[in-house]
């Protein structure tokens, strides 16, 4: 599990302990993982890291409202098959050359069938892809609240038994079983059949000292100091009722234009400037700054006597 | 330990979280994996195939620590270590003073014993603890422990004992470190008995019998429900809404062959050299528009909480919703339920506007609404009232009404009450009824079902 979560971090993916057990477990049980929590907190990044960690391909499967099977399993591939028959009429007038009746004439054709009806002619959608594949995989299949409910009950027999049923071949068995990974915004409720099948992950905004070590990570450029203070200056505005909290990957937006902005000092002026990289409501936008800026000293002042300890005055 | 597991599982599933018999048989798994050594993996290996939705995953983290923990009770300190044989024998020459009883409970203080298994057992005899099976109640046993402990009496006993030494002689110093000692370990048995009183409690869940099925709730009458009726209640909406959910989507697939889209059609085509192989019809149905209008009084708290929880469990059928909540006046209360248990969310409601000395007033409701909300109702909005049409003889405003209703797609009225008790005494209920295009009586969840799944038929 250590390793796993080593392994997790070099490839810039700071993991908990719950995420490394939790990854280990789904390896070990082979079952898919079902990570909740609010957007932006790395759930897709988690994916890709893991393909990344295990060395396999990803392979990503986006849900949208009206996604069926044709988009996400496979689809016959009517023009090829048109055009074979078409170039290939020469040879099947041959086939049918010597035969005396209609009947036989069928009965040769429908030997034949079986070849229009083949791989060949099978349009490998993401879940097929998956699980044919000869390398083992890590299947991301994201924001799955998304898709309608009946997609649910259709990825259910992928996702327990690993295999997927074409009524034309037979059933296809996975050639190894993929990592599936299954992320979800709970916009809506997801079935009890499918996450019965799966493990449960909710991931949750980090934690200070977590969060800043991701900052660290992923934007090195940043001075040490100011990546305390504007990580918790984030940590305070989530404390705040706003329409939608800053996430993670907001946070490194931030830091990223902190950076390109070469500002040394979180100052009235930067903020007022960057923190619509953090806010996307207006509303937020205003009552963020209200809450800053009516401090009776400038909010820099503060954060330089006491550092840490100063974001609880914030809250409100 | 897997009879351990087995029970705590028992456990979850008397306090509401759904576990299946697959996912017990992946925690047993899970835990071969992670083996017991690591409390910490071990909690998040059972957390991980047991606990699948984001709201119990306070009752995991709730009683996971009574069932799986040392039991080695808190830490306590000997108060008698640091003590000169002269003080000694002081404090044993002021024991002396006290009843037997008192003097074995100070001592254990002094000296920081936890209560033994024995001790314990006999406090469990004392209280009668059957039938305590939710972890609401910890606290208030703990507190009756405390008091067959005599807790206050010890605490008196206490301060008598120092003043005694006091008298005697005994240094200030030392006389301090006694109390906060004591004091300390006073606490630390506090905490002992809380732990145990959570393992009971806990014990008493295992054994709890399952619940009784849902149907008799089903059919019962609103009016006749009581806080836990809505409980399984609100389960069973749940499940309910997932059903209809359902309907409602297959409908709405089976309903999309509309005319031929020959722009569409065209593009789809173009990898096949523009012959029609692909067909594409233009979309029939538009997911509806809702605009509810609930009134939130006592008589129909249950009947609207019931219905929002419905309308807003399959929110990913409609297309949007604007609720709004009145009893005297208009609240838009569509923000209160974003992300939000609605249970829950009706409880801030009805915190926003307490029911209580004024009175239901559907007409002034609708002048506020018609004054800042119209823009919500449009051709393709159905407009849905839920209420009893009791207006306390305010003056209904059909003329608003009748504006509202033309404006709308469709107008439903949801009413409780059978149609025999419409129009008498406050009730405005058959003036209202010609501009409803159609009225369902809910006076149950098998009603209310039933009407949800019609009213979004067009």
């Amino acid at each position: 599990m250590q390793s796993l979560k080593n392994s997790l971090g070099q490839q810039k993916y700071i993991a908990s302990d719950e995420i490394a057990t939790v990854l280990f477990l789904a390896q070990q049980l082979g079952k898919p993982v079902l990570t909740e929590g609010p957007a932006g907190v790395g759930k897709t990044e988690l994916a890709k890291a893991m393909a990344g960690v295990t060395g396999r391909e990803l392979i990503r499967l986006q849900c949208y409202e009206g996604l069926d099977e044709t988009k996400a399993l496979y689809e016959w591939e009517y023009a090829k098959q048109l055009l074979y028959t078409q170039l290939l009429r020469d040879k099947l007038h041959d086939t049918l050359a010597n035969t005396h009746s209609l009947k036989e004439a069928a009965d040769r054709l429908s030997m034949e069938e079986d070849v229009f009806f083949s791989m060949r002619f099978l349009l490998q959608r993401p879940l097929l892809r998956a699980i044919l594949s000869e390398k083992p995989t890590v299947l991301l299949i994201d924001e799955i609240d998304r898709a309608d409910a009946e997609f649910e009950a259709f990825l259910l027999e992928v996702l327990s038994d690993f295999q997927i049923s074409v009524p034309e071949i037979g059933t296809l068995q996975a050639v190894h079983r993929p990592l599936v990974i299954l992320t979800s915004n709970n916009t809506r409720e997801l079935s009890e059949a499918l996450k019965r099948r799966c493990l449960y992950l909710f991931i949750d905004y980090p934690a200070l000292e977590q969060e800043l070590a991701v900052v660290r990570l992923k934007v090195p450029e940043l001075s040490p100091k100011l990546a305390r203070q504007a990580v918790e200056l984030v940590q305070s505005l989530r404390s705040m009722d706003l329409r939608k909290a800053p996430s993670i990957s907001e946070t490194l937006d931030w830091a990223k234009a902190l950076v390109t902005l070469n500002a040394d000092n979180l100052d009235k002026n930067t903020l007022e400037t960057t923190l619509s990289v953090l806010l996307k409501h207006e509303t937020d936008l205003q009552r963020a700054k209200r809450q800053l800026f009516n401090a009776s000293q400038p909010p820099r002042d503060r954060r330089q006597d006491s550092g840490l300890g100063t974001s609880a005055r914030w809250q409100n | 330990m897997d009879q351990r597991i087995a029970q705590f599982i028992a456990a979850l599933r008397a306090s509401g979280v759904r576990i299946s018999l697959a996912e017990s048989a992946d925690a047993f798994q899970a835990v071969d994996e992670v083996g017991i050594m690591d409390r910490d993996t071990f909690r998040i290996g059972l957390r991980t195939t047991l606990v699948k939705e984001a709201r119990d995953l306070d009752t995991f983290e709730k009683l996971f620590p009574l069932f799986f923990q040392s039991s080695a009770p808190p830490p306590m300190m000997d108060a008698t270590k640091g003590m000169t044989p002269q003080e000694a024998q002081m404090l044993a020459q002021a024991l002396r003073q006290f009843t037997e009883e008192m003097r074995q409970m100070l001592e254990k203080l002094l000296k920081g014993q936890p209560l033994s298994q024995q001790e314990l057992r006999q406090l469990d005899q004392m209280m009668n603890m059957d039938g305590i099976n939710d972890m609401r109640y910890q606290n208030w046993l703990t507190r009756q422990m405390e008091e067959a402990m005599k807790f206050k009496e010890v605490r008196q006993a206490m301060e008598e004992l120092l003043k005694m030494l006091r008298e005697m002689g005994m240094n200030r110093q030392q006389i301090d470190q006694l109390r906060e000692a004591m004091q300390a370990n006073q606490q630390a048995l506090q905490e002992q008995l809380r732990q145990h009183a959570g393992e009971a409690i806990a014990q008493n869940m295992v054994n709890k019998p399952r619940e009784e099925d849902t149907d008799g709730a089903m059919n019962r009458p609103f009016r006749a429900l009581s806080e836990e009726d809505m409980q399984t209640l609100r389960k069973e909406v749940r499940r309910l809404a997932a059903a209809l959910r359902t309907r409602l989507a297959l409908r709405l697939r089976r309903a999309r062959t509309g005319q031929l889209d020959p722009k569409g059609t065209l593009r789809v085509n173009m990898k096949h050299d523009s012959v029609p192989i692909v067909l594409k019809h233009r979309d029939h149905t538009l997911k509806p528009k809702v605009v509810v209008i609930c009134d939130i009084s006592t008589s129909m708290r249950y009947t609207s909480e019931l219905m929002l929880s419905m309308l807003f469990a399959i929110q990913d059928q409609i297309s949007k919703t604007h609720a709004f909540a009145f009893i005297d006046h208009l609240e838009y209360i569509t923000p209160y339920f974003q992300g939000k248990d609605p249970s829950d969310a009706v409880r801030e409601i009805l915190y926003l506007m307490p029911s209580g000395h004024y009175n239901t007033d559907l007409g002034s409701s609708l002048l506020s609404f018609s004054k800042e909300f119209m823009d919500t109702v449009d051709h393709r909005s159905t407009l849905i009232f839920v209420g009893d049409g009791r207006n306390n003889f305010n003056d209904p405003r059909l003329d608003i009404f009748h504006t509202l209703a033309r404006r709308s797609r469709a107008t439903i009225w949801l009413n409780p009450e059978p149609a025999a008790l419409w129009g008498t005494g406050d009730s405005d209920m058959l003036k209202y009824a010609p501009y409803c295009g159609r009225i369902f009586q809910v006076g149950n969840l098998a009603q209310l079902a039933d009407a949800v799944d019609q009213l979004l038929l067009h």
